[in-house]
């Protein structure tokens, strides 16, 4: 593979990672998981 | 150490078959606590009910460990792995239709916490350990850990989704299916290896030679209170914030901050362990715990000290994983890897049991977490303590077994 596709793909992974972990970050905040959080303070 | 010619199996693709597995492991096992209002009140159980089989997950969880690691050091990783997640996915059904405590116990409490002993750290480090130079060992492992930390961070809010969406049975069926998918990539880490069928240490050698050495009982030691601190801020943090006058939604954050700086964190210190010495590194996490609880203790809460706090930690979070796991490799060597990894990981999980009762049982005691925060901070300045004299050169073994 020739150094400047390597440097694309590389940057478009890094761009998609950051994308989903920031989706995922912000699911935290779902008002259901607020709630069921209590949970966990018995068995996470 | 390396494939036969020709092999599909090769470090990279063991190296992103076993992260796919701690990812779907540890991430489906970090949900449990999402089940436990919606079965509890559908079953009518207290919640004392729900939580002691979840003790009991962990409890197994790390008592197996030691046996799931020399079962797959004796039998293979790829074998053990696949038959731990057909444990798991059943564990994983049977709790959806258990409708008594006692069916609950075995399906969540033992078959899950069997399931997750060889689906997580002690056989998948080990595996991957055998397959990487010792240069990129550290590297690997931390890249493992950090997909165990990225399951934790990305699983919950997916599992909670599927409860919203299919209520909590369907959901739990669901994620029976996800842990299945672990078998078919065990095979991955099918690399035949057999240490015991040739000359050398026996399991039981490996075990007193590792017995009578100290540092193998500083790393237990070191790991047990990395099981302590962990499970008491995951468990009751957001209980801390909230009764301290903050929102929930800062005490969820909080618990996502964590998550995120974790993964960010596993990498790092794996990739710093193949560049520094290990030993070292755990001297600086667990000091540098015991500075950020003690800042977090002196300054005054805001919603920004719990963010920093929750950011510093996760960083600080799972970075023991790479560096304790490839310390025993490093010292012990890679034949019995699994299974001394496995024995210094029930020290974590016996930390982890009672950094998690501690703290509720201290909060009920006195009516605040400051004796548990306190407590908190002077194990993490003996864990230091304790992981300055480890000494990391291979033990020097007669017949140079390694």
């Amino acid at each position: 593979m020739k150094p400047h596709w390597r440097w694309f793909l590389g940057g478009l992974a890094a761009a998609l990672a950051i994308v989903v972990l920031a989706l995922l970050f912000a699911a935290y905040q779902m008002p259901e998981l607020l709630i069921d959080w209590a949970n966990l303070n018995y068995c996470s | 150490m390396n494939p036969a010619p020709n092999s599909w199996r090769t470090p990279t693709a063991i190296l992103i078959a076993g992260c796919v597995i701690l990812t779907l492991s540890m991430g489906v096992r970090h949900t449990a606590g999402l089940f436990l209002q919606p079965m509890t009140v559908d079953h009518g159980w207290s919640r004392e009910t729900f939580s002691f089989a979840i003790a009991l997950q962990n409890l197994v969880w790390g008592l197996a460990s030691p046996f799931a690691g020399a079962l797959a050091d004796r039998y293979g990783a790829g074998r053990t792995v696949a038959a731990a997640a057909v444990l798991y996915a059943i564990g994983l059904g049977l709790m959806a239709y258990a409708d008594a405590p006692l069916a609950f116990d075995l399906s969540a409490g033992v078959l899950i916490g069997l399931g997750l002993s060889g689906t997580t750290f002690a056989v998948i480090m080990g595996v991957i350990g055998r397959h990487t130079t010792p240069e990129k060992r550290s590297l690997a492992l931390g890249i493992a850990s950090a997909g165990g930390s990225f399951g934790q961070f990305a699983v919950l809010p997916v599992g909670q989704m599927m409860i919203t969406a299919y209520g909590w049975q369907s959901a739990l069926l669901l994620l029976a299916c996800g842990v299945g998918l672990i078998a078919p990539l065990a095979n991955a880490l099918a690399d035949g290896h057999r240490p015991s069928a040739g000359a050398g240490q026996s399991v039981g050698q490996a075990l007193r030679e590792a017995g009578g050495q100290r540092s193998f009982h500083y790393l237990f030691w070191g790991y047990f209170v990395c099981g302590f601190q962990t499970a008491f801020i995951m468990l009751h943090l957001p209980a801390f914030l909230v009764d301290a006058g903050l929102s929930a939604n800062v005490g969820m954050t909080a618990v996502a901050l964590i998550g995120l700086f974790n993964i960010l964190g596993s990498f790092l210190f794996g990739w710093g362990g193949g560049c520094y010495s290990k030993k070292n590194l755990l001297v600086l996490i667990y000091a540098a715990r015991a500075v950020a609880i003690l800042v977090f203790m002196l300054i005054p809460l805001s919603t920004a000290s719990a963010w920093l706090f929750a950011a510093a930690m996760g960083i600080l979070w799972l970075g023991t994983v790479p560096l304790t796991n490839g310390l025993v490799a490093q010292i012990f060597g890679l034949r019995y890897m699994s299974m001394l990894t496995g024995v210094v990981f029930l020290g974590h999980q016996l930390g982890s049991f009672l950094g998690a009762w501690l703290g509720g049982r201290i909060f009920d005691e006195t009516g605040s977490y400051s004796l548990a925060w306190g407590i908190a901070i002077g194990l993490s300045v003996l864990a230091a303590l304790c992981s300055a004299p480890i000494d990391e050169r291979p033990l020097a073994r007669a017949g140079g077994a390694a």
